[in-house]
């Protein structure tokens, strides 16, 4: 296999015998930019915490060659803390570029179909009504979350589904879900309120092993999906008759993609809470960066993990005390893209 | 422990910053960790351990443990009980406002270890070597961190729903200062002993409404309060008070608008939050500023009593409502 | 990109009905709203005869069903029917200028920018009185709206989508920076889920007087630029061409529907749905038209809110839900049936 880079085209063309694959340069660059910030950001987050340790002693708590609590913090806690912001992250940003390229919408993810509110509704009623233990309240969220989904594709399919009508209905029936949550808010103890709140944000918190296999198990499957369906993707960005006529077949192609996004989301939901706006910033902030004209799915998982492992190393250190990640995402996810689309906009005539 | 509480946070940094064989010593084994901890003066004793029930378990405990982290609902009262926590987690400034000024200094002084539910800084937790730790939040946040707080140092889990009166003793037993409990306990006894024998004829045949409003209430609603410090004066005293239906929510947690106000006048007395000095809380004034409140037969006379509530969650709040039940009972005009 | 959010009611898309059958429709339009008007003086979480209500209204008696009815039901009448022109109206120009049906005065971050500016006021300033964190709100929204237009425009102009982006970005950012005080601090929580709910009870007429004239200059400078709108429904160039003033009807546009979904957030706290849907819906009786447009909303909006409030009186007696909480149990089902029943294409 031989590579090179023609700079003529700004594109790297790799060739093994007789096939050639051509991929766009810039695109790679990012990619490559974003992984090695991704490294730098997992080791930094793996040598701090409020817990003091020598780089020395983080090492050979990874190499197996500490027990007890230092073992404990690196090994048990960090470890599985990073792993799951980078995969967690990665999924919640290609659940963003697949519902985004398939509505054709930037302002598209899961919570357009009314997963978000409906996982959040699920899971308060556990908290709330039922006083669940945990495992309850994942049922409970992606219970919630998928009879949602699935509400909204019902009330939304007469002679198939279009996508504005998909959006009008998931409007609709996430503000009166978002009605419910708040009267239901209203309604709690002050403290199952604010521990219902916190669950809402999503939180790394306390993130184990266990859930972070299960969790990136269920994931790598699911990106290994999105990966196969990401070129009848591509072309149904162009439109519905366009894709048909190059024999893809729209509409099962579309809802296996919903399925697959959702699949996702609800994956991160069930491990860490509903952790906001990364599927909605990080395909934006991946297609400025890497100046792609649709929404491409590598950037946005690396935008999406760098994204999340960042605003949990934040999460835990800016505040006196620690704050669940997504009230950090949004902060920073959110102030990057105004920062890209201000500066995008200056540079226009 | 007697050293002040700055010293001991330097001691905790202290312990933070040694070395991985230091922390392996103190954390790792049984041992207890004096190597560390230099500016301690901990005794070198064995420490002998006792068994607590508690939510996750038959805990072993130890026997005089010195360094407590209360989380959720335990700080307060455990403080109320003489206790001196090493962390906490976060209360509201209206409950901390509410503190005796010796409680207060004893809250500031220790280490802010998370603000609430499962959001609990882990690792700061673990730099101050606690050996106990005291938890009452929901049960999905333990899911959450309880593991981990168990693999720091024994800990105690009370449900959210532990009856006041029960989770004094358990605090008590399992953070070692039961003799200020039983203090407490015969103060509270006596108090409403002398309430019930001073006042029975009075609170026999009549009908009492507590009524309050919050902060955070929508201007123009108020509640009944049927939960908190009145429920003391319905269970304990025996006040002929408002209760919610068995298994409803309690009256406390719906928000009525003004236009209610005219339906108290169903009641003989009735009860309002007042401040320390007497005078109704601020978030309350509005409801006394409607003219509908002072058409109240109950107002015009004089049967409206203003109550001072601390807190409801241990006994030494309780006891200073107590007090302010018994002055303001003092104040009713004769049976009609 | 081409983005759904943008697609636009294409004038004829639909024919639009007469003169006539529309000003027939405001009629009816406006009967039901003072009916609705007078209900909501008769009805609430007590019961209070017919006979004593007219008796508050007209003679001066006093007595505490009397009382109940001047002191709280009448101003909550008034303020449901100003909150709701005022949402009812800013949505209606927000949809107008964006060319977005989908949109409402919340992706300008109006209420992201009230409810921060309300945290910030409760949680570190200590503000604990509603005539205080409603400044607040009526600062923030404004503040914020501001910031999002200037992040949004280009030297030549705004585009919509730039807009709306920036919207959901500043929005954001102020939400988690929101959400992370009230994690902090629970007195903070305790009172936004409350403020957050979004409800017209108990605020005296004394709230409102302060914030009328704004919706009084609002409601004019609406109207000034509804004909301007119709040009620029047509496309920029389309617009220029018949010299209307791009910046101009912008700016002015973007000054009312700001006074008034920023007055009606400092009252009554994020009521969403109303200015959603309204407009949306008064799109469809109506047509294209935004002078038409306009006239419905403001007579169907303060409809939908004195409905909701209604019901939300009397559904869970003896407490009420918040009007915020019932509007969209009130509005999604309409929205989801009409969007089944029309063409897409019809939108």
């Amino acid at each position: 296999m031989s590579a090179h880079v023609d700079f003529g085209r700004r594109a790297l063309v790799l060739r093994r015998g007789r096939i050639a694959v051509r991929l766009p340069f810039r695109p790679l660059v990012v990619c490559a930019v974003l992984a090695v910030a991704i490294a730098g950001m997992a080791v930094l987050a793996l040598m701090t915490g409020s817990y003091q340790l020598t780089p020395g002693q983080v090492l050979s708590a990874l190499t197996g060659r500490e027990t007890g609590i230092v073992h404990d913090v690196v090994v048990d806690w960090r470890l599985p803390r990073v792993a799951a912001a980078l995969v967690f992250g990665a999924a919640l940003g290609v659940s963003g570029a697949i519902f985004q390229s398939l509505l054709r919408n930037p302002l598209a993810e899961p919570g357009v179909i009314g997963f978000s509110q409906g996982s959040y509704t699920g899971a308060l009623i556990v908290i709330l009504l039922v006083d669940g233990t945990y495992t309850q309240l994942v049922g409970g969220a992606l219970l919630g979350g998928m009879a949602t989904a699935v509400a909204v594709y019902v009330l939304a399919h007469r002679r198939g589904v279009q996508g504005f009508r998909l959006i009008v209905v998931g409007i609709g029936v996430s503000a009166m879900l978002e009605s419910l949550n708040t009267w239901l808010i209203i309604k709690a103890d002050l403290d199952e309120a604010m521990s219902a709140a916190a669950w809402g944000a999503g939180s790394l918190n306390g993130v184990s092993w266990d859930r972070v296999v299960i969790g990136g198990a269920c994931i790598a499957v699911l990106l290994l999906l999105a990966g196969v369906a990401n070129r009848p993707m591509r072309q149904m960005e162009l439109g519905d008759d366009a894709a048909a006529s190059h024999g893809i077949r729209v509409a099962p192609v579309r809802l296996g993609l919903i399925l697959v996004g959702v699949a996702l989301t609800a994956t991160v939901t069930a491990a860490s809470g509903p952790i906001a706006f990364i599927s909605l910033v990080a395909p934006q902030i991946a297609r400025r960066l890497a100046r792609t004209a649709g929404i491409t799915l590598a950037p946005a998982a690396l935008v999406g993990a760098l994204l999340c492992l960042a605003s949990d190393h934040l999460a835990q250190h800016v505040a006196p005390t620690p704050l669940p990640v997504g009230v950090i995402t949004v902060v920073l996810g959110g102030g990057y893209l105004a920062y890209l689309l201000f500066t995008e906009v200056r540079r226009r005539p | 422990m007697n050293n002040t509480p700055v010293m001991r946070r330097g001691a905790a940094l202290a312990a933070a910053l040694m070395s991985a064989s230091l922390v392996l010593t103190a954390c790792g084994g049984d041992g207890d960790g004096t190597g560390v901890q230099a500016a301690e003066t901990r005794s070198a004793e064995p420490a002998g351990t006792r068994s607590v029930k508690a939510e996750n378990g038959t805990i072993e405990v130890p026997a005089d443990p010195q360094r407590i982290v209360t989380i959720g609902n335990t700080n307060l009262p455990f403080i109320d009980l003489g206790g001196k926590p090493v962390g906490v987690t976060e209360v509201s400034d209206s409950d901390l406002a509410a503190l005796p000024q010796d409680q207060k200094a004893v809250y500031e002084a220790a280490e802010v270890v998370g603000s609430n539910g499962g959001e609990v800084d882990l690792e700061k937790l673990a730099a101050l070597k606690p050996d106990l730790i005291l938890v009452q939040f929901h049960s999905s946040d333990w899911d959450k961190v309880g593991e981990r707080l168990e693999a720091i140092a024994p800990t105690v889990l009370w449900g959210l729903d532990t009856e006041w009166k029960a989770f004094a003793d358990a605090i008590a037993e399992a953070g070692d200062v039961a003799d200020a409990l039983s203090r407490q306990k015969a103060e509270f006894t006596e108090k409403v002993a002398k309430i019930q024998s001073t006042y029975g004829k009075v609170i026999g045949g009549t009908s009492f409404v507590d009524v309050s409003r919050g902060d955070w209430n929508d201007p123009g609603t108020f509640y009944i309060a049927d939960i908190g410090c009145s429920e003391i004066a319905r269970d304990d005293i025996g006040l002929d008070l408002p209760e919610a239906a068995e298994g409803k929510d309690p009256l406390a947690y719906e928000s009525l608008p003004f236009e209610q106000i005219g339906e108290l006048s169903t009641y003989d007395v009735i009860t309002y939050p007042v401040d320390a000095e007497g005078k109704p809380t601020a978030s309350f004034v509005p409801v006394t500023e409607t003219n509908t409140w002072k058409a109240l037969p109950a107002v015009t006379s004089g049967r409206a009593l203003g109550l001072f509530c601390p807190g409801n969650n241990s006994y030494g709040p309780v006891i200073r409502y107590l007090d302010s039940l018994d002055s303001a009972l003092a104040t009713l005009p004769a049976a009609k | 990109m081409t983005t759904l959010t943008l697609r636009r009611d294409g004038p004829g898309a639909k024919t639009a009905p007469g003169p006539r059958r529309r000003l027939l429709g405001l009629v009816v339009a406006l009967a039901a709203l003072a009916a609705l008007l007078v209900l909501s003086v008769m009805i609430g979480s007590t019961s209070i005869a017919p006979s004593a209500v007219w008796d508050a209204l007209v003679r001066s008696s006093d007595g505490i069903d009397q009382f109940a009815v001047r002191d709280f039901r009448l101003p909550r009448t008034i303020v449901g029917l100003v909150v709701g022109v005022a949402l009812g109206l800013s949505g209606a120009l927000i949809q107008a200028l964006t060319r977005n049906p989908l949109a409402d005065p919340g992706v300008l971050g109006v209420h992201a920018g009230a409810s921060f500016a309300v945290t910030v006021a409760v949680g570190l300033l200590g503000v604990r009185e509603a005539q205080g964190y409603m400044w607040f709100a009526f600062a923030g929204a404004l503040v914020v709206t501001l910031l999002v237009l200037a992040l949004g425009s280009t030297r030549r102009g705004s585009s919509p989508v730039v807009m709306v982006l920036a919207g959901v970005c500043v929005g954001a950012v102020l939400g988690g920076a929101r959400e992370a005080l009230q994690l902090t601090d629970p007195d903070a929580f305790d009172m936004m889920r409350y403020w957050n709910a979004g409800s017209i009870v108990g605020r005296p007429l004394e709230v409102l007087w302060p914030i009328l004239p704004f919706f009084a200059v609002a409601v004019i400078l609406a109207f000034v630029v509804s004909g301007p709108l119709n040009a620029l429904a047509l496309g920029d160039e389309v617009a220029a061409a018949q010299g209307v003033g791009l910046a101009r009807t912008r700016v002015l546009a973007v000054i009312a529907l700001t006074l008034l979904a920023g007055g009606a957030t400092a009252i009554a706290g994020p009521i969403a749905f109303v200015g959603l849907m309204v407009p949306h819906v008064a799109r469809w009786i109506v047509g294209p038209d935004q002078r038409w447009i306009f006239a419905y909303s403001i007579l169907l909006a303060p409809s939908l809110l004195l409905v909701s409030d209604i019901l939300g009186r009397v559904v869970m007696r003896p407490s009420e839900i918040p009007v915020g909480v019932v509007t969209a149990f009130v509005g999604a089902p309409v929205l989801v049936a009409l969007v089944r029943r029309r063409k897409a294409s019809g939108l």
